[in-house]
């Protein structure tokens, strides 16, 4: 089979596991929209600060949940099923860009519910032209994040402290695509151009993909 | 050992030195006494970013021959670098709080980038004590190594980008301005940090071999089950 | 011939700790070899360095004629098939679709799936999720899986312990098969006695060592 075929197969297994397990949609979710209404409930109600924070804390809680999504697959592949996968003949890479690419497709979904969420529930002010911005930033959000993920999942595999340490290891890393991402829609607001944020979380999801490719045999190694 | 012990000794005078130039040049006439901090301060970040960049070479290495010497080397670095970019950041706020009265200053992207690498390597660390085989643990923290000295550039130019957005200037003083004698003691501590740092390393890359070796002569998995003693059964 | 399995002095480390020292193996096409020896002497160690997925710390070896130690074994994986202790599918997916998505990743006709999973006589029940079969089910997907997938080196790792006696034979038709088709079987288990019944060569290990072959 070829690269992309082993690719797409596993991306679609993947879904389809998490369609059944149903785990981002029915537990994830829930918990950080509980965590949306936290902020405004702490502040006081004072509509002026709560519509600016909006974004802000879409953001961040965006990267807070967005790790429990990106590593939930990863936690439910056994050493039993990354040894059938070897001796399938699946190409370590596309292990990796099939991983990366079922994440970033459940962290997308989990992402534009959220902050459709965060809209009705802050009331944000968003200048014109505002949901592409926020469309495009989202996609490349979720596309390094899963990244990082996948790689962080593939390093902790099998530990018994593993999401504690994953979050550990993603959340510094994820910095630049959180800057990028937030500063995209802050520039916006301000008149600013978007292209160098957009840019630099290009680069970020660029640079990941160039490594996790990079290093797909180590990382299929990674538990032996 | 013993080469060891001269390493430490070889330190501890050139410590002395720098300490003596440290208390003993002009203070800074703003700054007042705080300004000695620097000499404490820089040498740190500088061995952090060393430290840092000799894990990144190991891990690379490691990937690359697959022997356990540029593991132990990635690793001892790693922990010293976590040390001193403690003590860096530490040593800056303390400073940042008495010379401008704030402990943080959101518009230098080198501060934040620093304590982006303080997290990412603590993490490394806390990896490496989550994994007991040996190959295993070099296998999965060289990994990490390499996708942190990709991500840290990306970290630092990202803050850069968000100052020029928000227009923060740093507020930290120019190094250039700095008296020569003060310049003069702190690249001698620079270079007695830098002393310190090889014998840091020299002592943890003898006691990560130490430990490879005291676990290769425990008992094998099957030699320590002994046959049961069946006519004791009913005793029991 | 070229012999499919060849170790030369093989030792292996895991933890710190060798596991394997100083062992010769070799399989050629169309044998069947057997591995026995008590708990923790290492088997199960030897079974994973001959799939190709462990590799060897002191010694030298090939597998499919690739050397054990390069890349070179991540041409020859799919050419090797293993039981192991616990069943490898997973568990949210039905029987069929694991199958499927072994047919696919394989590279393997997915017409064939129906027809192996009647051999396997798993037709009727193929639409279970794999976490709700009982293990003796896990077990039959995964002799479909190696009779789909047709591998030349058939590793059995105590591949029959827990079974009855059907599906206790149709692993025996899997190890007769592959025989015949010129591969080699290597088979493990504790049970010295059942393996010298089924096996030409039977191998010793205790204490991660060859303490003889019969």
């Amino acid at each position: 089979m070829s690269f992309w075929g082993q690719t797409f197969e596993i991306t679609r297994v993947d879904l389809r596991v998490e369609r059944r397990l149903g785990d981002t949609l029915r537990i994830v979710l829930p918990f950080a929209v509980v965590a949306l209404m936290v902020f405004p409930l702490s502040l006081g109600i004072e509509l002026a600060v709560i519509s600016r924070i909006g974004p802000a804390v879409f953001w961040a809680l965006g990267i807070l949940f967005g790790m429990q999504v990106a590593l939930r697959q990863s936690v439910a592949d056994t050493q039993e099923r990354r040894d059938l996968h070897a001796l399938l003949g699946v190409d370590p890479a596309a292990r990796f860009v099939g991983r990366m690419m079922s994440g970033s497709v459940l962290m997308l979904a989990f992402l534009v519910v959220l902050f459709i969420a965060m809209v009705l529930l802050y009331g944000p002010i968003l200048p014109s032209g505002s949901w592409s911005t926020v469309l495009i930033a989202t996609v490349l959000f979720s596309l390094g994040l899963a990244e990082l993920g996948t790689l962080a999942g593939e390093v902790t595999a099998g530990l018994r402290n593993r999401i504690a340490l994953a979050s550990l290891i993603v959340a510094p890393l994820a910095l630049p695509l959180v800057i990028g991402a937030s500063q995209s829609l802050e520039a916006l607001s301000r008149g600013a151009g978007i292209l160098p944020w957009i840019l630099l979380m290009l680069a970020t999801d660029l640079a990941l993909a160039v490594v996790g490719v990079g290093l797909a045999r180590p990382l299929e190694e990674a538990t032996r | 050992m013993t080469r060891i012990r001269v390493l430490f000794g070889v330190a501890a005078a050139a410590m002395a030195v720098g300490l003596w130039f440290a208390l003993t040049a002009p203070p800074d006439s703003l700054q007042g006494e705080y300004s000695r901090i620097i000499n404490v301060h820089v040498p740190s970040l500088w061995l952090a970013f060393l430290a840092f960049g000799v894990t990144a070479l190991g891990s690379i290495l490691w990937l690359w021959k697959k022997t356990q010497r540029w593991d132990r080397l990635a690793s001892a670095s790693a922990e010293v670098g976590v040390l001193f970019t403690g003590i860096g950041l530490f040593s800056g706020m303390v400073w940042g709080n008495a010379v401008w009265g704030r402990a943080w200053d959101w518009g230098d992207p080198r501060l934040s980038t620093t304590a982006v690498m303080f997290f990412v390597y603590l993490g490394y660390i806390a990896l490496r004590n989550a994994v007991d085989d040996p190959v295993v643990k070099a296998r999965r923290s060289a990994i990490l190594g390499v996708v942190a000295v990709v991500q840290v550039p990306l970290v630092y130019f990202s803050v850069n980008l968000f100052r020029t957005l928000h227009q923060t200037q740093s507020i930290r003083p120019d190094g250039s301005t700095m008296p020569s004698e003060m310049l003069f003691a702190m690249l001698v501590n620079v270079v007695a940090f830098t002393i310190l740092y090889v014998a840091l390393m020299a002592a943890r890359i003898d006691v990560a071999r130490a430990e490879e070796t005291t676990r290769k002569t425990e008992l094998l998995a099957g030699d320590a089950v002994k046959p049961p003693k069946l006519s004791e059964v009913k005793d029991v | 011939m070229d012999p499919l399995v060849h170790l030369e002095d093989a030792g292996v480390s895991l933890g710190g700790k060798p596991v394997l020292r100083h062992v010769d193996f070799e399989l050629q096409p169309g044998q069947v070899v057997g591995i026995a020896g008590p708990n923790g002497s290492g088997k199960t160690t030897l079974i994973r360095v001959l799939t190709t997925l462990l590799r060897i710390g002191e010694g030298a070896g090939s597998v499919l004629g690739a050397d054990i130690n390069s890349d070179q074994v991540f041409g020859v994986r799919s050419s090797i098939g293993m039981i192991g202790h616990t069943p490898a599918l997973i568990g949210e997916l039905t029987l069929l679709e694991n199958l499927v998505h072994i047919a696919r990743l394989g590279g393997v006709a997915e017409e064939r799936v129906d027809s192996v999973l009647e051999v396997v006589g798993l037709d009727e029940a193929s639409d279970r999720r794999a976490d709700a079969s009982s293990f003796g089910m896990r077990r039959r997907i995964e002799v479909a899986h190696l009779l789909l997938s047709k591998p030349r080196l058939v590793l059995l790792d105590e591949a029959t312990s827990g079974l009855d006696d059907s599906a206790r034979e149709l692993i025996n038709a899997l190890r007769d098969r592959t025989v015949m088709d010129g591969g080699g079987v290597v088979m493990v288990s504790h049970d010295q006695k059942q393996l010298a019944e089924t096996c030409e060569e039977v191998m010793v290990l205790t204490s991660g060592r060859v303490e003889s072959v019969q």
